[in-house]
């Protein structure tokens, strides 16, 4: 029968490749939420902007992005797109952490995508009038954008912009396909090394559990603090 | 990518059917249908425990929820791989084991769809049939439920293409679904793996942005029907 | 009272229940179980040329040095043999949990392994080696400390490269012809992996070739063998006799020739083997 092993967990080498394992998978989360935060918010405006192009280009953004699977990103990001590169460029980032980077940068494209959709529907849930009058105080569009409109829709998209990172928090583990050295990469590691798969697999679904947790608690302490008001 | 579609196009569809088991983009086809398939009645049956008037159905499942909700797919994956073995003393191939993670996880997801969906309804619904003497499982079977599933239509398709989605990660248990079969494509050429990749890519693409298309004119005519009536 | 109790003792029953389930499991003779269910299931890598790989893309078959292996056992019992493709990581789970009745998946005996399953006789002894690019300036391994070295999750390579390497940083990747990729576009410096496996990469190479080289140093002497459930002394016999008469009939050498002599990529002119043992050093 198995004989479930906590020690192995709490202290030894196994228990300091875990460690790490968390801590990059934490790093890898906050970096892409720093980057994508900013990009799906251009992404948003371009969306709803008046200039037909930038919405075309925003849809085609968005829409290419979300109908493919992370792992054929990473996969891409890895493998294939640093292959277009020019030669000094090239030998310039492999000799980085050229995992970690592919990794971050597929995880940014991707939660951008989604976080953008749910920036626009926070800013299409303020009434047309709202720009329209903007506009006719003469502002242009991205002052009234970011005057009038991105304040009001604060409340109503920081919910799931943290449901988002949820997403997020959990979409780190696949970056354990090109070989980076995450939580998930770092269970597998302990388990073909010890063959303790019980315990690798214990730690690091509570590791993923207690981060989760304490998002989901965010969001609701700010649902709470913060309702929404209805008009 | 065409020299490479002429020379792979097959192993990237069908695997290596039929001298071996099925497999490429058929294999994940298959794996999504059923996975939905068979995850509509976990995630109903979920969500009436998540809904139930009794704590005692609805505190463990919505546990249970909360903790599939707090995990990656992966780490289904692999619980599945190194638990259902053991738990049911059969063994167990990737496939179902793929297809037995899929379920469970977006098992947990549809009962949230569903229960958004019963609890979209207007309550009068579930107290006139109770009025008139049905039962409660009675006025949820015959009255609550058909028309909360119709609404949830569209969420269904889009579960669908988060399956099509998901599928991808049985690349790392070896189930030889497309995105493993591009790997192996992209292993044997070595010099082409961003166009594979690329290939991959668009492929999922075609599948998941025609299925959002569809759900898309679903949402339509489901709102000009309620409209009239 | 009653009731706490029940539900006290709960988790007993239930790891009773389960041991119940195992020890009924493990009882079976799995010769018998084979030659009852008409299919010997083997464990094949499928990535890992000539060993099995697939050679056709018409056929889309897994052939192979170990596969061929794979089909005389099974000819010896008079059952169908069925391939099993595998992840390098998931070898000796799938064995486990019984998956597959049979590794045959460049699988090297050590120690470590020991413990957890049985070997078949040695069915190839090979070296692990570090291929480089030229261009990198490292000619022996010491020069590797400290910079990036690819390998194959799960695999003795791995392991061996922490041994024998302890300062490199190790990238790991699912299977073999991913790691040399990654060697290919300069994400590392060194790829090991066992010298057969290393000489067919070379191969593919094509031109390319001229700008890579494999160091002359092995870091382990690697014996690969079938791994098999433990506690299966039938069927660890039969899969033994089968590999004893290879050897004795000269069909072992045929074999050999057939997958590494001087028509294939492998250019090997003779064994320098022989299927005889299963101890190793």
């Amino acid at each position: 029968m198995y004989n479930f092993n906590l020690s192995v967990l709490l202290s030894g080498q196994y228990h300091d490749w875990l460690v790490a394992g968390l801590l990059l998978s934490i790093k890898l989360a906050l970096l892409t939420l720093i980057f994508s935060l900013p990009m799906a918010l251009l992404i948003a405006v371009l969306r709803l902007s008046p200039v037909s192009i930038f919405r075309a280009a925003a849809i085609a953004y968005v829409e290419s992005i979300r109908n493919v699977p992370l792992l054929a990103h990473m996969l891409f990001w890895y493998f294939g797109a640093p292959e277009i590169l020019p030669e000094p460029v090239k030998a310039w980032l492999y000799e980085r952490n050229v995992e970690a980077a592919s990794s971050v940068i597929a995880l940014v494209l991707y939660t951008s995508a989604y976080m953008a959709e749910d920036i626009r529907s926070g800013i299409r849930s303020i009434p047309k009038e709202q720009m329209e009058a903007g506009r006719a105080l003469g502002f242009g569009f991205l002052d009234t954008m970011r005057l009038v409109i991105l304040p009001q829709s604060l409340r109503l998209t920081i919910p799931p912009l943290i449901s988002q990172m949820l997403n997020l928090w959990k979409n780190t583990s696949i970056a354990m396909v090109i070989g980076v050295g995450e939580m998930m990469y770092q269970a597998q590691q302990v388990e073909s090394a010890s063959f303790r798969s019980y315990e690798a697999f214990s730690f690091a679904t509570a590791a993923y559990l207690s981060i989760s947790l304490l998002i989901t608690l965010l969001s609701s302490w700010y649902q709470q603090r913060y309702p929404v008001r209805s008009a | 990518m065409f020299d490479i579609l002429k020379n792979f196009g097959v192993f990237y569809l069908i695997g290596q059917y039929p001298h071996g088991p099925l497999g490429g983009l058929a294999l994940t086809l298959i794996l999504a249908a059923l996975a939905l398939l068979f995850a509509l009645p976990v995630g109903l049956l979920l969500a009436m425990c998540r809904i139930s008037p009794f704590p005692m159905l609805r505190l463990p499942v919505t546990g249970l929820i909360y903790v599939i909700r707090g995990t990656p797919l992966l780490m289904v994956i692999f619980w599945a791989y190194f638990l259902l073995p053991t738990l049911t003393g059969h063994k167990t191939d990737q496939f179902s084991t793929m297809l037995a993670a899929l379920v469970i996880f977006d098992g947990a997801y549809l009962s949230e769809i569903i229960r958004a969906g019963i609890e979209g309804l207007p309550r009068g619904q579930m107290e006139s049939a109770r009025s008139l003497g049905f039962s409660y499982l009675q006025s949820m079977v015959l009255v609550v439920l058909p028309q909360a599933l119709r609404n949830m239509l569209p969420s269904l398709v889009n579960q669908f293409i988060s399956s099509v989605k998901e599928t991808s990660l049985g690349y790392i248990i070896s189930l030889s679904e497309v995105s493993f079969v591009a790997g192996q494509i992209s292993t044997q050429l070595m010099t082409k793996p961003a166009e594979i990749y690329l290939l991959l890519g668009l492929t999922y693409f075609v599948m998941c942005f025609g299925l959002s298309r569809f759900a898309f004119w679903l949402e339509r005519q489901l709102a000009v029907r309620s409209v009239k009536v | 009272m009653k009731k706490s109790n029940v539900v006290k003792f709960a988790p007993q029953f239930a790891a009773l229940a389960l041991l119940g389930c195992v020890s009924v499991h493990a009882m079976a003779d799995q010769l018998a179980d084979i030659k009852q269910k008409g299919e010997l299931v083997c464990g094949v890598l499928g990535t890992d040329e000539p060993f099995s790989f697939i050679k056709d893309q018409s056929s889309r078959e897994i052939v192979g040095y170990e596969v061929d292996l794979c089909n005389d056992v099974a000819k010896s019992i008079g059952v169908k043999p069925v391939l099993k493709q595998l992840a390098v990581a998931a070898r000796i789970p799938e064995l486990q949990q019984g998956r597959v009745d049979l590794l045959a998946a460049s699988l090297t005996h050590n120690h470590e392994r020991e413990a957890l399953i049985d070997f078949s006789l040695s069915t190839f002894i090979t070296g692990q080696k570090v291929m480089v690019k030229k261009s990198s300036g490292v000619n022996q391994l010491t020069s590797l400390a400290g910079k990036k070295v690819l390998t194959v999750k799960g695999s003795s390579m791995e392991q061996n490269t922490k041994k024998a390497l302890p300062t490199a940083e190790i990238v790991s990747f699912d299977n073999s012809p991913q790691a040399f990729l990654a060697l290919q576009q300069g994400k590392g410096i060194g790829y090991v992996n066992d010298e057969t496996s290393l000489l067919d990469n070379y191969s593919k190479l094509g031109a390319a070739a001229k700008d890579y080289t494999i160091l002359p140093q092995s870091i382990s002497t690697e014996h690969l063998a079938f791994g098999l459930k433990k506690g299966e002394p039938a069927f660890h016999d039969q899969i033994n006799k089968v590999l004893h008469n290879l050897e004795v009939s000269g069909e072992a050498d045929k074999l050999f020739m057939k997958w590494f002599g001087p028509s294939t990529n492998m250019h090997f002119q003779q064994r320098t083997f022989k299927i005889a043992t299963d101890k190793i050093d």
